[in-house]
């Protein structure tokens, strides 16, 4: 830490300017009062002796000037802390590299992590260094800015502005030309190389932890709109831990589930999330003595609601009508074209060769719908075209194959202005069109009578997919703390409880930084969103007992600083100014009460 | 230093009175003497006493009976009444003007008591303000009447001037004054050294009785403790660095000025007397009165 701490420049000012107060003050002293008495015979007759040691009389005035510079250059040069390389230390330089990565976050027996214990170790070693040595820190997450050595206050800065970074792959940094003795502070399970000329001082101490090393929220292939949490627990601890696992979401059921685990055992679990809401998932697992708390948590999104409301508008699909009939917590609302009325409020709109004259209220799936106002007209029909390609990263084709799509005829429809992505088919003859405006829109340019998709396998997971998808239904993307980057272009992201998160908005893509596990949503300008679930969830981190060093070990190569000595003179030099300072008044205050100043 | 006309109140001259009466009480019928003391000498009428005679003394002394008798010679001395003159003489000088109240104004006031009693007694009395010579000076003067006469003097007397007694007893007797006490009164603080003083009068063969005063303020001096002591007289200034030793060494450098003065004077079998401003002048002029000196 560094208090008051000042450059060279500074402290040459203050001094500087201390002796001129001091010597300022010395000429404000007021000249001596005038006296009149009847006769200074006896006066001269007394001081006639005292003449001879006029020059004792001028050394004591400047030996009074020398202890007021020294009380004042004492005082200055304790605030500016000076340290002097001439007090007994070669100059050396010295390059100490500090492990920040996640599991430095541990807590140790004494109440303190072992970061804090490895910031104290590398400020230590920056003070033992001499004065006039070089002095660079580097850590392990990259955070410390790169440059050259410089001086020791610099150094301390930068480890003051340093901090345990939860995600990355944390490594050990590059370190620059030059003769430097290299100081690695670590615990030794996530970095744990360093150079064989390093001297490795360890922060390790065994500690107790249980973590959720895996997370996430995911539909069943065959059933895509029922979802399950899969949790992957880890005791990594050293001894038997008993272990409760609980489920919550956002404002619906629970679940709770205790688990016994073996030292280093890890263990999972799917759990039916049926009974929950849409809405955050949060999964926490508590034990106790848990010295490692960022991996105890862990956030997913359930995109499916409890009900949805369909209706579907067509002149009549056994396809459409005995799909959606099977698909669970869905309420189906089939009317005929004639029976739409533009009131009619659902979560979902599904026209089957019909469309509404206006646009509907809320997510629409059309199958081969006339033109209408809303939508880009057909430039004409075709006849058997082929399948050329489709998207399957899209969610809307997740798990669905179209190899065996056969289409006996299809509308070609212009591609609208706006923004629209073509899922089936190309930009001349688009199959499946999809679109983000106010409302989501799905457009399938075929009708399902005039081809074998619903007959597929798919049919019914593109149906679910697309219901989803229409409804934002989608899990939340999965991401390490740390450097996030989502692929919406200017979007503004907030925590679970609403606060905005600084992002950085590109053209392309936003980023921002989530140094806590937690769900994030990201909204863009048009309206698009996405969900990132941080969670720490790696074995790797759990593993906060991985530690090929011993505890408090230091391992040295060449050095001759080592951790925990006692600080030099340099170090405390300022305790000893103000101590000088001190006496030296007390020396003065007696000496004036005692009139011993003549 | 007070105005002219206060300085001898009714207050003061009751005390003059009372000291007049106190000085009968110690010598009873001194007021029916004109004389000051009688002298033994080889003239006069009443016998006093025989003396051996001394090779180259006059031989119209010689008792010629005694010598046939006892074969020596041997000298008749008679008694010889004398008037001898009381010269007072005052400081006068800038540093007497130091103090609260002024050393000068003090003084005064004993220059003026004793002059009164002196008066009083029937004896001639010349009052003479001095510094480095004669300031003013009354011509001598006998009988009460002259009282009035002699406080006039006094309060027309300033001070001023530097202190060169050597000069001014000079100045004073070199014009063939007749032999007499002298009453210095005074602070000493003559740069020359009072000694140089005091041997002028033993060259004229004056008796001396030294009233030395000073004020509190001089034995003690409450200074800062940087100083520019600035002389009353000479109007030079010394710096100096006051402490409390230094103010020690300067009491004791004072008390042996003080006791410089009155040795000098025991030595010659002279008088002295000395107070501080702080204490009644009726004091000081009863502690001349007791050493027999002044009243006879």
């Amino acid at each position: 830490m560094i208090f008051l701490g000042m450059s060279a420049g500074m402290i040459g000012v203050l001094l500087g300017g201390t002796v001129a107060a001091v010597v300022f003050l010395y000429w404000l002293k007021p000249p001596p009062q005038r006296v009149i008495v009847p006769s200074t015979m006896l006066w001269d007759r007394l001081l006639k002796e005292k003449k001879r040691n006029t020059w004792l009389d001028r050394l004591r005035w400047w030996l009074s000037l020398m202890l007021a510079l020294t009380i004042g250059l004492s005082v200055a040069s304790g605030i500016g802390r000076p340290e002097f390389s001439s007090l007994g230390r070669d100059v050396r330089n010295i390059t100490v590299v500090i492990d920040n990565s996640a599991t430095m976050a541990t807590r140790t027996a004494d109440g303190f992590t072992r970061w804090d214990h490895a910031v104290a170790h590398a400020g230590q070693v920056l003070r033992q260094g001499s004065a006039g040595g070089r002095f660079l820190i580097l850590d392990t997450s990259g955070q410390a800015p790169p440059g050259e050595p410089g001086d020791r206050r610099s150094a301390l800065e930068v480890l003051a502005g340093l901090t345990v970074s939860l995600g990355g792959e944390p490594e050990f940094p590059d370190l620059p030309e030059g003769e430097s003795e290299i100081f690695f502070v670590s615990d030794g399970v996530m970095v744990d190389e360093a150079p064989p000329e390093a001297t490795v001082i360890s922060v390790f101490e065994p500690a107790h932890n249980v973590g959720i090393t895996a997370f996430e929220v995911q539909a069943l292939p065959s059933e895509p709109t029922r979802y399950y949490a899969f949790v992957q627990v880890k005791n990594a601890s050293y001894v038997e831990k008993q272990i409760t696992l609980r489920l919550s979401g956002g404002t619906e059921g629970g679940v709770r589930d205790t688990l016994t685990l073996q030292a280093g055992e890890t263990r999972s679990r799917s759990i039916d999330l049926s009974s929950f809401g849409r809405g955050p998932v949060r999964a926490v697992v508590t034990a106790d003595s848990d010295a490692f708390p960022a991996d105890d948590y862990a956030y997913g999104f359930l995109p499916i609601r409890a009900q949805t409301r369909v209706a579907l508008i067509t002149p009549g699909s056994v396809y459409l009508e005995n799909v959606l009939a099977d698909v669970p917590r869905l309420s189906l609302d089939v009317m005929k074209p004639a029976q739409y009325n533009p009131q009619v409020s659902a979560d979902v709109y599904i026209f089957d060769r019909f469309a509404p004259p206006a646009a509907p209220r809320g997510p629409a799936l059309l199958f081969l719908p006339p033109d209408v106002a809303w939508l880009t007209r057909t430039l004409a029909v075709v006849e058997a075209p082929e399948v050329p390609d489709w998207n399957p990263a899209h969610p809307v084709l997740r798990f669905v194959a179209l190899e065996d799509l056969r289409i006996d005829r299809a509308a070609q429809i212009a591609m609208p202005a706006e923004a629209a992505e073509v899922v089936v088919g190309n930009r001349l003859l688009p199959l499946v069109l999809v679109s983000e405006q106010s409302e989501r829109i799905v457009r399938v340019s075929f009708a399902l009578e005039d081809s074998n998709f619903a007959l597929q396998p798919g049919f019914p997971i593109f149906l679910a997919n697309t219901l989803g998808w229409l409804i934002d239904e989608q899990v939340a993307l999965a991401r390490a703390p740390g450097r996030i980057e989502v692929p919406l272009p200017a979007a503004a992201v907030t925590n679970l409880e609403g606060s905005d998160i600084v992002a950085w908005p590109l053209s392309d893509r936003t980023v921002f930084l989530a140094d806590q596990p937690g769900l994030y949503t990201v909204v863009a300008e048009d309206g698009r969103r996405l969900r990132v679930a941080v969670n720490l969830a790696s074995a790797e981190r759990t593993s906060v007992n991985d530690s090929g060093l011993a505890s408090d070990e230091i391992t040295s190569a060449t050095s001759t600083v080592m951790a925990g000595a006692e600080p030099g003179p340099s170090e405390e030099l300022w305790i000893f100014l103000l101590l000088l300072a001190l006496v030296l008044v007390v020396a003065e205050w007696v000496t004036y009460h005692r009139r011993l100043t003549v | 230093m007070s105005e002219k006309g206060t300085l001898f109140d009714d207050e003061f001259l009751k005390r003059l009175e009372y000291l007049n009466l106190v000085a009968n009480h110690m010598i009873p019928g001194h007021m029916h003497g004109e004389h000051r003391a009688k002298k033994t000498t080889s003239s006069g009428i009443e016998f006093a006493d025989y003396q051996q005679y001394v090779s180259g003394e006059d031989t119209k002394n010689v008792d010629w009976r005694t010598y046939l008798r006892l074969d020596k010679l041997i000298v008749r001395l008679f008694e010889e009444e004398t008037d001898l003159p009381i010269y007072i003489f005052f400081d006068a000088s800038a540093s007497m003007g130091y103090g609260v109240p002024a050393k000068f104004d003090y003084a005064r006031k004993v220059a003026a008591a004793l002059c009164y009693v002196g008066l009083l007694n029937q004896d001639r009395v010349n009052l003479v303000g001095f510094a480095d010579g004669i300031a003013q000076e009354l011509s001598a003067r006998r009988g009460k009447h002259q009282v009035w006469h002699a406080f006039r003097f006094l309060e027309s007397v300033e001070a001023g001037g530097v202190t060169a007694m050597e000069k001014a007893f000079k100045g004073f007797f070199s014009s063939r004054r007749r032999r007499g006490l002298v009453v210095v009164v005074s602070d000493f603080m003559d740069e020359a050294g009072f000694a140089k003083g005091f041997d002028m009068l033993r060259y004229f063969r004056q008796d001396l009785f030294a009233v030395h005063i000073h004020s509190p303020e001089e034995v003690r001096p409450d200074l800062p403790d940087e100083v520019l002591l600035e002389d009353a007289e000479l109007g030079t200034s010394q710096r100096v660095r006051v402490t409390p030793a230094l103010l020690d060494a300067y009491a004791e450098q004072f008390e042996e000025h003080c006791e410089e003065v009155g040795s000098y004077c025991r030595k010659n079998g002279w008088g002295y007397v000395r107070s501080t401003t702080d204490i009644p002048f009726e004091e000081l002029i009863l502690q001349v009165f007791r050493q027999g000196r002044f009243l006879r």
